[in-house]
């Protein structure tokens, strides 16, 4: 009898990173779409800047400090919406890749392979971080140039620190999305009406203090609003949470300890209901 | 004694009676897909009002008292975001979802079968239509119901030159959905990005979320010329009782000529345009090619 081979790390690796580049292949063909994603930021984040210049006027800077502690409101919103960029990619991505082994009938064999689909899913991860991260650092710069401020004020390491602090936790929540997707399938508007919660919950373009206490206690439970925040007080120095950063990093930490684990625990949860009701090709 | 066999069939095929039953029965068959998804329907309406909260609270950070600005001028920056935000759905919508549904039925299979079929085509594209105006209306008619309990009362004066501004607006979105329809027939796939890229500059040029008054001076002359931009104009000023400096394009009288305009000509241009490349696909054999 054949001994059954379990993959060792290495191959696991091999695995996740083949993944990774078919999908990094598979979006090169698109530049169009990889345009688009430094685009979107940019005008999703000259709104409320046009909206506020228009109401606040001469003040609106001014009036802009009062209420979020900076005055320096083009890069105070080019970071919520850059940050919201790469929380919907995450979302989308991995919840899209699922869909669409589902749509086109290749999920069932992907799930005969013996490369587990927790591999596979840090492969679809990795990807969309680096997609997100190009696009989002791409769209801050060009946008911060477009409005005429400077874009590396600050302290840029501790900001990034932040970000990669934050990715964990969040690639994390994303299994959530594909369970999601596993059971409920056709959840385009459920991931749709997610991602503006979320951004909403960060305070994509205000702060969460503005806020129902009830609502901002909610809202700290997502490490987006951490992430968020932490970038804006490293670069804009609006405060942090707990007013030290290493504080506010440890808290991100706490998520990047639990959001993954929880993520994989609901994941294989419904992964294991799926296989043994429905089955893995019906879509 | 009655007709029958072909006879019978070419007599209840043509007509207006039997146009009109055509597109009853699409409009039925889009509705009963639609409300086949009741999780999407109820997800898309949180959708647009989380994004009409996001930002009104966005624009009112730049007022000097912030969340607590007095209900009149709060309901002034939610009536210029709302107002905009109706007009800024609808196009979403017809832009992208009239090509989408044509798109979806090359992709499936269906299109070409759908042309083999004596139904008329203008009711299939007016069902697609229907169904967006229906829906879409029903939902930003509650966000705004929802947003002026949550956020002061909107402004909503002279409503019937605000419905009538709308409508003709509406009319104007849909011409331009057939015309965007027949795009993709065209250009296939690359429809959506290019829908998208219409999306993005009529969020900065026709100012749906911000007074016209914000954009820079050289692309107000731009914005004048997109007849859409003196529709949300209208429009917004119109419903919020035509405070100082509004409209902001032009005077009322022009902007509702242009309106009117554009309401009357496009549909008629953007199914000419439609039925155009539609028969180049057809002559190409290109219909079902996806």
């Amino acid at each position: 009898m054949a001994a059954v081979l379990r993959p060792s790390l290495a191959h696991k690796l091999s695995a996740a990173l083949a993944e990774t580049r078919l999908r990094l292949l598979n979006i090169s063909r698109y530049p169009g779409q990889l345009a688009m994603e430094i685009i979107i930021p940019i005008v999703f984040a000259s709104m409320p800047m046009l909206l506020g210049r228009a109401s606040g006027g001469g003040a609106a800077a001014e009036n802009f400090a009062a209420n979020t502690g900076t005055a320096n409101y083009v890069a105070y919103l080019l970071i919520g919406s850059n940050v919201f960029t790469l929380v919907s990619n995450a979302f989308w991505h991995v919840a899209y890749w699922l869909r669409f082994e589902q749509e086109t009938g290749t999920l069932e064999s992907v799930y005969l392979t013996p490369t587990s689909s927790l591999t596979l899913v840090t492969g679809v991860a990795l990807y969309s971080a680096a997609r997100g991260l190009v696009a989002a650092g791409l769209a801050y710069i060009v946008g911060c140039l477009i409005f005429q401020v400077n874009p590396l004020q600050g302290d840029v390491l501790l900001a990034l620190a932040f970000i990669g602090a934050g990715l964990v936790p969040l690639y994390g929540l994303t299994l959530l999305f594909g369970a999601l997707v596993l059971k409920v399938k056709e959840s385009n508007a459920l991931i749709g009406l997610m991602q503006w919660v979320v951004s909403f919950l960060m305070g994509i373009f205000f702060p969460v203090a503005v806020l129902p206490p009830l609502v901002r206690l909610v809202a700290l439970l997502f490490p987006p609003t951490w992430m968020t925040n932490g970038v804006r007080s490293a670069l804009l120095g609006v405060g942090f949470f707990f007013g030290e950063w290493y504080l506010d990093l440890a808290v991100l930490w706490v998520f990047m300890l639990f959001a993954p684990l929880f993520g994989f625990w609901v994941f294989n949860r419904v992964e294991r209901n799926v296989k043994r009701n429905e089955g893995m090709g019906q879509f | 004694m009655a007709a029958t066999g072909p006879a019978l069939q070419g007599a209840t095929l043509r007509g207006p009676r039997a146009w009109l039953s055509t597109l009853l029965a699409m409009c039925r068959k889009e509705l009963t897909i639609m409300l086949r998804y009741p999780v999407e329907l109820v997800a898309s309406f949180g959708q647009i009002l989380l994004i009409v909260m996001v930002l009104t609270l966005a624009g009112l950070m730049f007022s000097p008292t912030g969340l607590n600005t007095a209900a009149d001028q709060s309901g002034q920056t939610a009536g210029v975001v709302a107002y905009g935000f109706v007009l800024f759905m609808f196009l979403s919508d017809t832009l992208w979802s009239i090509g989408y549904n044509v798109r979806r039925e090359q992709k499936q299979g269906t299109l070409e079968q759908l042309y083999l079929s004596p139904a008329s085509k203008f009711a299939s594209l007016l069902s697609r239509v229907t169904v967006t105006l229906v829906w879409t209306g029903a939902m930003t008619v509650a966000a705004a119901g929802l947003l002026s309990l949550m956020l002061g009362r909107l402004p909503a004066e002279n409503l019937p030159l605000g419905v009538g501004v709308l409508a003709l607006a509406l009319s104007g979105t849909f011409g331009t959905g057939f015309a965007f329809a027949a795009l993709t027939l065209r250009i296939r796939e690359a429809g959506q990005t290019l829908a998208n890229l219409f999306q993005f500059a009529f969020m900065i040029l026709c100012a749906p979320f911000f007074p016209f008054a914000a954009l820079p001076d050289w692309l107000l002359p731009v914005s004048r010329l997109i007849p859409l931009a003196h529709g949300v104009d209208a429009f917004r000023s119109a419903l919020m009782g035509f405070p100082a400096g509004y409209p902001e394009l032009a005077p009322l009288a022009l902007e509702l000529a242009v309106v009117a305009a554009f309401g009357l000509v496009m549909p008629w241009l953007g199914y000419w345009l439609y039925r155009r490349e539609e028969n180049r696909a057809r002559a190409k054999g290109s219909l079902s090619e996806y």
